[in-house]
This record gives C-alpha cells, structure tokens and sequence, in this order.
C-alpha cells in the first residue's frame, strides 16, 4: 500500500530533493510544506502516514510543530520523523525525549532514507 | 875537770872546800838549780830535788814534805838508797807530828834543823831575819842543843840517826820541808846545810813558778770551763741551760744540779735540772719547787752568804743549819754538800743556781796507825807502818776554786738566763710576732682566698651577668627579632589579611567557611552578594538548610548526600558544576563550586567553599551551543540538498527522468554555492574575528570604491528591479581597498534583498570632521581630530525591529532567515561587515524604520589611523 508522505521543511530545496528521493525510491504520495502551520494544516488534511518534520524552522519550529500534531486529536497518532541538521548529543538528548518514531539527521543518505522510513510503518 | 855532787858533797862534808871547791859548789848549785828549773811540774821538780838533795847529801833518804792546811802533811817526793829507810813516800802525817809552834818557827824563822840521835843533839840554824831581800844569807853559826826526846824517840821508831829539815817557803807561808834521813850517825856540815839551803830557795822559787803554773793552769781549766759553758749559754739564741747544767755539774764533780729561773716575763717559773733532784714530802702543802718554799727562802734570806756573793756554799748538810725539810729532800736523792747561788743580772733576781755533791769516802795513807782518840796521842808513835785510813760518807768540801768556778759561772748564767728571758721575751715577741704573722698571713691567705673566692664569685657572677646579659641581649634581641618578626608577621599578616580580606572582598567568586557543624562561620561579600543576603546574615546560619542545594535539575540533595557534607566528613574535596544554591528571595542559581576541607593537626575541623555563579556561563554555554549547533545547521542544510540530489542522480534512479535530474543538478549547484559563501563567510569571521586578516591599506579614492561596489552589484539590483542611486565623493582614505569594497556590496546586497522591487537603493558618501561623527553610544572609540568618510547604505525595504537593531550585526542573526536564505544569505554578512570597518578604525551601525526602510552607516578615516585607533579598533574586535 502505498504510504503518504508529509514534508515540512522550510528549505525548498530539501523539500523537493526528498520529496523525489521517497517518491522514487518507494513511490509514496509525498507532499510539502514550508513552514509550520503550512504543515499543521496539510497533516489535518491529508492524514498522512507520516510526518518528516524539520526541526529548525523560522516562525515556529519543528518542536512546536510537534506539540501542535500531537496535542490535535486528528494528527495526534501520526508517526512523525524529525528531520535535523542540529544533531549535538545535547540534540539527540532532547529528540529521544520526545518519543518521535525517528529522528533522521541531515544529511541523509537518500537512498537509505526510504527505507529508514520504511521500518517505522512495520 | 867536772865534779860530781858527792864528790863535791864529800869535800864540803869534811869542811875542806878550798876556793876551788867553792867554785864547783856554786857550779853544782847551778846545775842542780838548773835541773829543778827545768820543769815547772811540782813533780818533776820536787823529785829532780830529792834526787839531787840526796846525790849531794849521800844520805839513806831524801824527802819532800809538803804541808797540809790543816797542819798534817805528806811525803810528797822522796828517794831511798839502798833500802835503809822504809819508804814514806804518799805517806801522811798527823799535825801534832810537827807542831804548830815548830811550823811557826820554819816560817817564820827559816829555822833549819840538824838532829844527830847519836850525839842526842840537834843543830838549829835560823836564817838572818833583818834581810829583806829574799836571797837570805846562812847564819854563821849552827847552834846544837839537846834534842827532844820525843823527837829522838820519834826518829828512832823512824830509823833515823840522822835528820837535817830545811823549810820550803812559798811567799810567806810555810809550803813545806826538804828532809834528809841517814839511818847511820850522819853530820850535816854549815856548808851543806847552805847547799841544801840554798837548794830549798831554788826549789821554792821553782814551786812558786809551779804553783803559779797550777794555777794559771787551774784557772786556764776553769777558764775553759767557763768558756764551754759560756759558750754553751752564748751560743745559740737559745740558751743550752740543760747541757750548760751538765757541765756545770761535772766541772762541780756535782752528782746534780738545778737553775730555778723566775723571770717576770715567764708565766711560770722554769726549772732545768740534771741529776736526781730533792722531792718535797707530798704532804708539805707548800709548792712542790724548792726554791719557791718559803722555808728556803728565809733560810736564804738569814744564812749570809760568801763574801758579797750571793753564794751559800753547804759543804755538809748534816751540819748545815738548812731547814730540815730542806735538806731531807736532798738527802733523799744523797746529795750530801749543796752550793746555791743567787743569779741576778744587775738589780734584778732571776733565780737559783744549786749545785750538789754526793757525799765521798775518802782514804789517806798515814806512817803509823793513828788513835785520834788516843790521849797519848801527844807522844811519839812506836811504829811508821803504812796505815791506811778509809773514811766512808763523807761531806765533798766546795774549794775556793770551785766557789770562784761558780761564781764565774753563776754571771755567765744570770747574763745567759737575762738574755734568755729576753730572748724568751724577744721569742715570745717573735712568736707573738709570728703568730701575728701567721695570723696575718693565715688572714691574708684567707682574705686572698677569700679575695680569689671573691674574685672568682665576681668573676662567675660577671661570667654569669655577662652570660645573662648576653642572653638577655640575645633574649632582647631575639624578642625584638621576633617582636619585629610578630611586627612584620602581624604587618604580613595584616596585609595578608587585609589582601586576603581584599582577595576575599574583591573575589568573583563566592567563598565561605564551615565549621563541622555544617555552620557558616565567614563569608565574602561576594558569596553574600550572589546568595542575595549581608555577610552576617550568612554567619553561624546552617549551610544547607540556606542554600538549599540541590541538583542541577533542582532535586534538593539530603544534608546526608551533599557533597559538602561529604568533604565535611571525609575531607575529600568536591568539585561539582550545575548544581544550585537558593538566593535569599527563593530563586535558585546554578553555581560551580569546590569545597575543600580545613584541617587542624589531622582534624577536619571545617571547609571551605568556593563557588561561583555559572549562570551566565551556563548562558554563553548555551548560545556557544546554539551556535554550533546554527553553524552545524547551516552546513548541514544546503549539504543535505547536495546530498540527496547528487544521491539520486548517482543512484540512476533518475535516469528516466531528465527534467528531475537537471533540477537536481541545479539544487545540487545551487547548494553548493551557498555551501562555499557560507564557508567563506564563516572563515572570514573568523580570521578577522582572530586578527588573521590584515588589513593591507593603501591610499583608495572612496568614488572608485562607491563605484566598483555598485558595479559588482547593478546584475541583482536589476535582477530584482532595485534602482542604485551612488553619490561619490571624491576623496582619498587609507584603507584596504577589497575589504571596503565587500563592505559595500554586502550592505547593497542586503538593502537589495529586502527592498521590494522598484524600490531605490541608496549609496551616499560624505566627509565630516570628527566632532560631528555622530555618536555610538555602543562603541568607545574616539576618533580624533582627522577627518572621516561616512559612507550609507539607504533603502526602502521592510526595516529592522527596534529591539534588533543591536543583534543585527551578530552571526546568523536575520530578521527573516527564510527570507534571508532565499536570497542566498548566510547570516553573517553584516558581521563580516562590522568586522572589516572596525579592522579600520570606523564604526558601523543602522538606522531604521520598520515599513520605511534601513540605513547602514559606517565611518573611515581619511588619513592613516593613529595607535589609539588601532587600539581602539582591537578592543573593538572583542565585541563581536
């Protein structure tokens, strides 16, 4: 079945390199956002199978954005996997904390990413 | 022809002497006279007499007879021919043999006497008296009488026929008789009898010199004896009075003797004895010492004594009127005769002499036995036999020689004994003298002891004072040493108190001390200041339960698991970081702190803490985090976009799809770019950050600088429709032409980016004077009098908020960084910028107005910054 995929990130270009790295690599729906409420609106919508949140955003942040999915019934049981180019121990402390289902750090290896994906649906 | 004397004698005897013959009498009388001459010893003279006599007269017997003082008499030189007489020779004879009167008659007359017992008669011939020369002539007659019969019967018991008797004078006393007996009928012619006269003068001449010799003899013995004894008194300091005694006494024949000497100056009488001495009775009461027994003394005092002499000669003291007691006292010891004399030297009595004898027996030998009781006495005796007569017990008589012996002596001893006595008294001064001197030296060897034990107390106590002194100098001065030490102890103290109270006072850090009750006992302001109370608040407090400490994550510690309770009970020090102290207004800080204990002789007795206030440590820690971690973003961010894209061209998963690819490569491109910009902007920052950049100045003209900037950035003002509008002004500045160039086009390039399209973009350039550079209340630099370029960046764009206008020229910090990173921004051009102008000295800031646009201004020297400049532009960099 295929999986679909929501992207919030505010860069573009990361955007649409991973967007096209999940779509070709296991043909899932993919769609963007980005930024935060862009996002937030999308997975309400959408109901994605799963969330790739970047953490760092401008405005509101990836962290917030979180609390946002997880305190709305409707987005609150959708996997979300951080994506973040913060990655210090300190990071990763905190990320643990946040019972995400992963937390991918930038940059990924694209044809990896898939499947580390993959493994939160099984 | 010499003539022998019997031959001369023949001759006169027959009375026919012719002139010739009296030639040769006168001859032999001279040799005869020289012959008796020849000695001056009686002896020898009175036998050369009856040996001449006799050889003149021929006759049977030839004798001397020598008269006694109390008128008996002894033969005394005699000589015999051919043993018709007895000898006679020492034989004694009764006084009464010849009477005083016929004594008197030969002294006094010189009568000479002829006895023939044949013819009955006797022949008396006196000697002229009227002559008083003493060369008497003969008589010339011879008158012959009838011999008495007594004296005819005496002859004859004799033996005697014949007799012819010549006195011996000497001087004018009868001395004795020169007697011849014949046992036959022997006539004595006129001229014999002159002969035999004239011999008898010759023979008294010679018994004189005789006598005479005696008696300088007898007085040349006493004499030495005296001398002996003298010089015994004499000789020696002190008087030999003992061996004096002795020899007084054997020179007396005495069996004893004693001097009793009572001087004034002697304590006591001195008594020096020799012999057995009288003992008084034990029971007479008076003094032991006879001298001092008044008995002998009034006996002294009524016997006279000899002559003026104070002599009392006792010759028998069976006789003597001596006190009985007295004289039993000498008896008792056999002292039968005493001589005592009085010794005094001039006036002065010094005591007794006494000499006494033992009593003697005494024998004489007598021609006949003598009935001395005998009435008949008065007749001639029958018989001439020798008789010895031995008297036993008799009193030893003192002679006149020995009364002069003594009496010469007694002078020697009253000198000696005065001498003595003076001697004693100059002794007795002497030993006083000496004793005085002993004393005195004793004393004086005291007082030298005493001095030298004096001198050796003074010189210990001196050695002792000195040795205190000197440790009392020592004392004092170790005292003032270490008064001075205490000084500079208590000075070094003070100061170090007074710098450890600054120390503590100026510390940053918080310090306080515990004792092990967990008790604050001091604290430093600065301890006092970050926990919010004063110093003595904090003071005798409990530690924990006023700081509260806890973990780092505000979990209070139990008083039991505080590592400061931990060094209070194990000495171990603790060095935590993160945990918290409570202020006094309830707030918890964070703090890093190590407590220390304080020991005391191995006793933990307290601790110390030091601790300080990491909260904004904490904070720089944060941003320093947030910094790596926005650099680590900002790396990772467009690395992810080249990653991924460059992973699905390579993957070949894209090979199907070439518009994806190329958009792909363009992400990738794109990426790449922001990658490099970031990278260089970063390492700008940090090499101008870290004074790696050197600004390399030259003269530039600042219209060649505005319009070069412009230049490099007319393709984006266009690009995105933003109009340059560039006022230049001509004008040279020392500066490093490149870097003012990317100062410029990085402010035009961020005035381009958020202005919206249509808008104008400002450049602008002017010279102002220093005073009117307006102020930066940010920056502390002072320009100085030279002037300076102000160049603006002016736009319409969105403006900046108020509260970042100080945070804009920080790294990475955007007022939209989407925005921002859609134009290609890194974040840090504005940093970059402020470095670079003050790198030169200038200052850089922004005026804006949100909704209306932004000016960035920066200021440049026109001439070569000054030192304080470049001072200025150093502290500077520490602001980033």
């Amino acid at each position: 079945m295929t999986k679909r995929i929501l992207i919030i990130d505010d860069e573009p270009d990361i955007r649409e390199a991973t967007q096209v790295c999940l779509e070709v690599a296991k043909g899932w729906q993919v769609s963007t956002a980005g930024s935060s409420v862009e996002g937030v609106k999308k997975a309400m919508a959408e109901q994605p199978d799963a969330v790739l949140l970047d953490v760092m955003m401008p405005d509101v942040d990836g962290l917030a954005t979180l609390e946002k999915l997880r305190t709305d019934p409707v987005t609150q049981h959708i996997p979300i996997v951080l994506l973040t180019a913060k990655a210090q121990p300190a990071d990763h402390r905190r990320y643990n904390q946040l019972h995400v289902a992963a937390v991918i750090t930038k940059p990924y290896d694209p044809l990896t990413l898939a499947d580390q994906i993959a493994e939160i649906f099984v | 022809m010499t003539q022998s004397p019997k031959d001369v004698a023949g001759a006169w005897a027959a009375g026919e002497a012719a002139p010739g013959q009296l030639n040769s009498l006168a001859v032999l009388l001279h040799r005869m006279t020289n012959r008796i001459r020849r000695s001056l010893e009686l002896s020898e003279i009175l036998t050369a007499t009856v040996t001449e006599v006799q050889a003149f007269l021929q006759t049977d017997r030839v004798k001397v007879y020598r008269f006694h003082e109390d008128g008996s008499g002894e033969v005394v030189a005699e000589v015999i021919q051919a043993g018709r007489l007895p000898s006679l020779l020492g034989h004694n004879f009764p006084a009464e043999d010849i009477p005083a009167s016929a004594r008197e008659l030969f002294l006094t007359a010189r009568q000479r006497s002829i006895v023939d017992i044949t013819a009955q008669q006797i022949g008396v011939s006196s000697l002229e008296s009227d002559r008083p020369d003493a060369e008497a002539t003969l008589g010339s007659d011879i008158r012959f009488r009838d011999v008495d019969p007594c004296h005819v019967e005496y002859l004859t018991a004799m033996g005697v026929r014949s007799s012819l008797v010549v006195p011996i004078l000497e001087g004018e006393s009868l001395w004795g008789l020169l007697v011849s007996h014949h046992s036959m009928p022997r006539p004595i012619s006129e001229q014999e009898l002159e002969m035999v006269q004239l011999i008898s003068d010759q023979v008294s001449i010679a018994i004189a010199q005789s006598t005479l010799l005696n008696q300088t003899r007898q007085r040349a013995a006493q004499e030495a004896t005296i001398n002996q004894i003298a010089t015994l008194l004499n000789a020696t300091p002190e008087t030999q009075l003992q061996e004096a005694i002795e020899k007084t006494v054997q020179a007396l024949q005495g069996c004893g003797g004693r001097i009793y000497i009572a001087l004034p100056s002697y304590q006591s009488p001195q008594l020096v004895t020799y012999g057995a001495q009288p003992v008084i009775t034990p029971a007479d009461p008076h003094p032991a010492l006879i001298e001092q027994h008044p008995q002998w003394r009034s006996w002294l005092a009524m016997e006279p004594p000899i002559g003026e002499d104070t002599i009392w000669a006792i010759a028998d003291l069976y006789s003597a009127t001596l006190p009985s007691d007295l004289a039993l006292a000498f008896l008792s010891i056999q002292a039968r005769s005493l001589l005592i004399v009085h010794l005094h030297y001039r006036q002065q009595p010094l005591g007794y002499l006494t000499i006494f004898r033992r009593e003697i027996d005494t024998e004489r030998i007598w021609a006949g036995q003598i009935n001395w009781s005998d009435d008949r006495q008065a007749l001639p005796r029958r018989s001439f036999e020798t008789w010895r007569e031995l008297k036993q017990g008799q009193a030893h008589q003192w002679t006149a020689a020995d009364i002069a012996l003594v009496q010469a002596l007694s002078d020697h001893f009253a000198l000696a004994i005065h001498q003595g006595g003076l001697y004693q008294q100059v002794w007795t001064l002497n030993a006083d003298l000496k004793r005085d001197i002993q004393k005195r030296k004793q004393a004086e060897i005291k007082i030298s002891a005493l001095n030298a034990e004096l001198e050796q107390r003074v010189l210990e106590r001196t050695n002792e004072l000195q040795q205190a002194n000197a440790e009392l100098v020592q004392q004092v001065a170790e005292r003032e040493r270490a008064l001075l030490e205490r000084q500079q102890a208590e000075a070094s103290l003070a100061r170090l108190s007074h710098q450890n109270e600054l120390i503590l006072n100026s510390a940053a850090e918080g310090i306080y001390g515990l004792n092990s009750q967990g008790q604050i006992t001091f604290a430093n302001p600065a301890a006092a200041r970050m926990l919010g109370y004063e110093v003595e608040e904090l003071i005798q407090q409990q530690m924990h339960s006023l700081l509260h400490h806890a973990h780092a994550d505000g979990t209070p510690y139990l008083p039991e698991e505080s590592p400061i309770y931990t060094t209070l009970r194990d000495g171990k020090v603790q060095h935590r970081t993160g945990d918290t102290f409570c202020q006094k207004d309830g707030t918890h800080f964070p703090v890093e702190y190590v407590s220390s204990p304080i020991r005391e002789c191995d006793r933990i007795v307290g601790a110390v803490v030091l601790f300080k206030d990491i909260t904004d440590r904490q904070l720089v820690e944060q941003m320093k985090d947030e910094f790596v971690s926005i650099v680590s973003h900002e790396l990772r961010t467009p690395l992810t976009s080249i990653r991924s894209t460059l992973g699905l061209l390579a993957s070949g998963w894209l090979n199907n799809h070439p518009e994806r690819s190329q958009r792909m490569l363009e992400i990738a491109s794109s990426n790449t770019n922001r990658l490099v910009r970031l990278i260089n902007d970063i390492l700008d920052i940090e090499r101008i950050k870290f004074g790696k950049v050197t600004m390399e100045k030259n003269l530039c003209n600042a219209a060649e600088l505005m319009t070069q900037s412009v230049d490099v950035m007319r393709a984006m003002a266009d690009k995105a429709g933003i109009f340059l509008a560039v006022t230049t002004v001509s004008v040279n500045l020392w500066a490093d032409c490149d870097r003012i160039i990317q100062t410029l086009t990085n402010l035009l390039s961020n005035a381009i980016k958020f202005s919206p399209a249509g808008s104008t973009v400002w450049l602008t350039a002017e010279v102002l004077q220093a005073p009117g550079v307006p102020s930066d209340p940010s920056s502390e630099a002072v320009p100085d009098s030279s002037d300076y370029i102000l160049f603006c960046v002016r736009d319409q764009g969105i403006g900046i908020p108020g509260d970042k206008l100080e945070t804009i020229f920080d790294r990475f910090q955007q007022v939209d960084a989407s925005t921002s990173r859609s134009q290609g921004g890194t974040g840090l051009g504005l940093t970059i910028c402020r470095g670079i102008v003050q790198q030169h000295g200038g200052q850089i800031w922004v005026e804006s107005v949100v909704g209306e646009g932004s000016t960035f201004c920066f200021t440049l020297a026109l001439s070569e910054p000054t030192s304080r400049d470049s001072l200025s532009h150093d502290e500077a960099n520490l602001n980033y």
